[in-house]
């Protein structure tokens, strides 16, 4: 019995992942399909197939630090992942229903916290990860805006004798093919990673890996087909506002923010922090615009953003905190 | 007033705050972006009085 609750939880975290994707295809494939470099479908098509082979590339430190740094390990139980799992997967659904780019990640670490703080306390909640990750909550669209205003800067200069604009967006669109296919591998990378340490979670709590133990393999491929079939699937409210809404962008503007949020990415991947994709690439997208005019960013969306930055965790915390006592009550 | 050099120096200011809250190996890549964005505040300021009224 506890077995098939297991499974049927490691479907639920995967179907997250898929609803990761799918939220987050448009932070991917945006800046490509405004500037229309590629159409909608083989947009999504290439950052499907980035996400899915970032396992090749990147490690596992992001998954360890979501099964291990959010909750003290002895308060995981199937039904407090399940319930952080389901006010993550609520939380998704509503703010995709009002076309908001809001982050897949805190919600997870909001949903796993306020279900966790249901069943034991906010004694269970670890200060050391929790601190990281707030950190990186503010610091990594800041380093995404900073590089991309920088890009901009530097591509600005680089090419202002250019009198062939046509030629030099030209070069730009296929420029934007590669710093597309490197932000997807970095969305890829760290978004996986969240549902990787949800189900390594899962299995330590069950008794099916080590306290210690590593991610095993078929894990790592089955979270990376999840997100990339629900980039497949695709987002097509949050591109809208993505691609245009915030700023406006030119082909030499997509590269420059997808180039920044992929070196913030890369580099967060790597030092095993979960940081939301969605921050780092409207940061990215922001620093574009900013390096024109401050006017040339639409703040009032950007605002609207960052509400519901603010609102995730303790929306997700709620909704899960809720979840995990109807579970208890069902149970 | 230059609203964008305002705007990088208040990203200056909220790197500052955080850098005695950062874990100790994430302290110098927060001052770090901190220091990018006075350069960028005093790049912006000077930018914006430089230009032809």
């Amino acid at each position: 019995m506890e077995d098939a609750t297991l499974i049927f939880v490691v479907v639920v975290a995967l179907g997250f992942d898929f609803v990761n994707g799918f939220h987050d295809a448009a932070n991917s494939i945006a800046t490509v399909v405004s500037t229309r470099v590629l159409t909608p479908r083989q947009a999504v098509a290439w950052a499907a197939s980035f996400n899915f082979i970032a396992f090749l590339v990147f490690g596992t430190h992001v998954a360890t630090t979501i099964a291990k740094d959010v909750v003290e390990q002895g308060v995981l139980s199937i039904g407090v992942i399940f319930a952080g799992l389901v006010g993550a997967i609520v939380w998704d659904l509503i703010t995709f229903w009002f076309g908001l780019p809001t982050s897949s990640s805190h919600a997870l670490v909001g949903g796993m916290a306020g279900a966790a703080v249901a069943k034991g306390g906010f004694d269970v909640l670890v200060s050391e990860g929790l601190r990281k990750i707030g950190l990186f909550i503010i610091l990594s669209p800041l380093i995404g805006l900073a590089v991309g205003l920088i890009l901009t800067v530097v591509i600005s200069w680089a090419f202002f004798r250019v009198r062939r604009l046509d030629r030099l967006n030209k070069g730009f669109r296929r420029g934007q093919l590669v710093s597309a296919a490197a932000f997807s591998l970095g969305h890829g990378a760290n978004d996986a990673q969240k549902t990787m340490g949800i189900i390594l979670a899962l299995l330590i709590a069950g008794g099916h890996v080590a306290d210690n133990g590593e991610v095993p393999l078929w894990v790592v491929l089955a979270a990376h087909t999840a997100i990339g079939l629900g980039t497949l699937a695709g987002g097509w409210r949050i591109v809208k506002t993505m691609g245009s809404k915030i700023t406006r962008l030119q082909p030499a503007g997509g590269v420059a923010a997808e180039t920044a949020a992929a070196a913030t990415l890369f580099f967060t991947s790597a030092a095993g922090v979960p940081v939301s994709t969605t921050h780092t690439i409207t940061g990215a997208i922001v620093g574009v615009g900013a390096a024109r005019r401050l006017s040339a960013v639409r703040w009032g969306v950007a605002g609207r953003v960052v509400w519901a930055w603010v609102l995730t965790i303790p929306g997700a915390f709620l909704i899960s905190a809720l979840t995990y006592y109807a579970v208890e009550a069902f149970a | 007033m230059d609203r964008r050099a305002a705007f990088f120096a208040l990203a200056a200011l909220i790197c500052a705050v955080l850098v005695p809250l950062a874990e100790e190996e994430f302290r110098t890549l927060t001052i770090c972006v901190g220091a990018t964005y006075l350069v960028l505040a005093l790049a912006s300021f000077f930018d914006h009085r430089s230009r032809p009224r």
